[in-house]
């Protein structure tokens, strides 16, 4: 019973991580995106800043899984989209400015109150890793909170558009932190994480909720988890793009990836 | 867009160091003009990094400018 115990929560862990690490990597592909074409010099050099911060995240919790067994060079160059575990809304190349901007507020804002459910995480690499992370994760917030606030005041139709925006995220995000199962409480049943399903929900929601309310948005709690797969907390089981992994894995420049 | 304002950047690497001016950056307000500055200018490790609205400057003298010169000529520039 203990060794199943054991087993179920170091599973639920290694499955964590890599939901963590393969968002964050693919997020950084997002803000990469707009390093070219942001509305203005300074915010093309700070989404290049925010691609390097999310890929240096990825990359040092890759590191994480090789105490469960996985072999890092493969986790990093040759799975499939259908294997990766990175959040639904990450898998569209964001239309427009704006549209980055509520990933920044939203997506990588569900990461961050991801991770401060595991500033005292039981599992000490994921703790000793927090800290730092959620510290340069700090300017990502103040990014997203200062475009949101600008486009939301910025006349109509710049704020029709940050609208449309993030009611087309917003509802993948909620749902990204999953139902209140077997899973979330052997997270916190264990003390890997100080809160899941809909308490961590509820928290990342009241931390966004001003700056919803400032385009008329209520910060709803409800989710839908028709489909979702608590493994990779994710409802479309495809992926993201093959296009976009490939780029992601280097797939183009792979004989260049010399020991 | 908002009115663009230029921002002047300092910083310096320890603590007992003067600050440095390492530059400047546009930005519309106080707020994005501090995450621009982390982002652009944070490459070396600072021990601690000010932007200033340059609009907040308040020039003292300047040796191009002919009151300056003035000034200076009258004894007023001490040691200068």
């Amino acid at each position: 019973m203990g060794n199943e115990n054991a087993a179920t929560t170091r599973d639920a862990v290694r499955d964590l991580i890599l939901v963590l690490a393969d968002s964050k990597r693919l997020l950084g592909m997002r803000y990469a995106g707009w390093i070219l074409g942001a509305p203005e010099l300074e915010a093309g050099i700070a989404a290049a800043s925010m691609a390097q911060d999310e890929w240096g995240h990825g990359r040092l919790l890759y590191a994480l899984l090789k105490e469960f067994g996985d072999d890092i060079a493969h986790i990093e160059h040759d799975r499939e989209p259908g294997e990766y575990a990175s959040m639904d809304v990450l898998d569209e190349e964001p239309a427009d400015w704006p549209g980055l901007v509520a990933l920044n507020v939203l997506a990588d804002g569900a990461l961050s109150a991801q991770f401060e459910a595991l500033r005292e995480s039981r599992h000490t690499p994921l703790r000793q890793r927090v800290a730092k992370l959620l510290d340069e994760e700090r300017f990502h917030a103040a990014h997203g909170a200062a475009w949101f606030r600008r486009l939301a005041n910025g006349g109509a139709a710049t704020r029709d558009a940050l609208t449309a925006a993030v009611r087309g995220v917003l509802p993948g995000v909620v749902r990204w932190f999953g139902p209140d199962s077997e899973r979330a409480r052997t997270l916190t049943g264990e003390g890997i994480a100080d809160t899941a399903g809909s308490a961590l929900r509820a928290r990342f929601l009241a931390g966004v909720a001003p700056l919803l309310e400032e385009i008329g948005i209520a910060a709803d709690g409800e989710a839908n988890f028709d489909g979702f797969d608590e493994t990779r907390r994710r409802t479309d089981p495809a992926g993201p793009d093959a296009a976009l992994i490939a780029q992601v894995r280097g797939d183009k420049n792979r004989v260049f990836l010399l020991d | 867009m908002a009115h663009q304002r230029v921002y002047e950047v300092f910083a310096r690497k320890s603590r007992g160091e003067p600050l440095h001016h390492i530059g400047n950056l546009n930005a519309p307000d106080d707020e994005l003009a501090r995450v621009y500055a982390y982002d652009t200018y944070d490459e070396e490790k600072w021990f601690d990094m000010y932007i200033v609205d340059r609009d907040h400057f308040h020039e003292v003298f300047n040796r191009g400018d002919a009151d300056a010169a003035a000034a200076a000529a009258s004894g007023l520039m001490m040691g200068g």
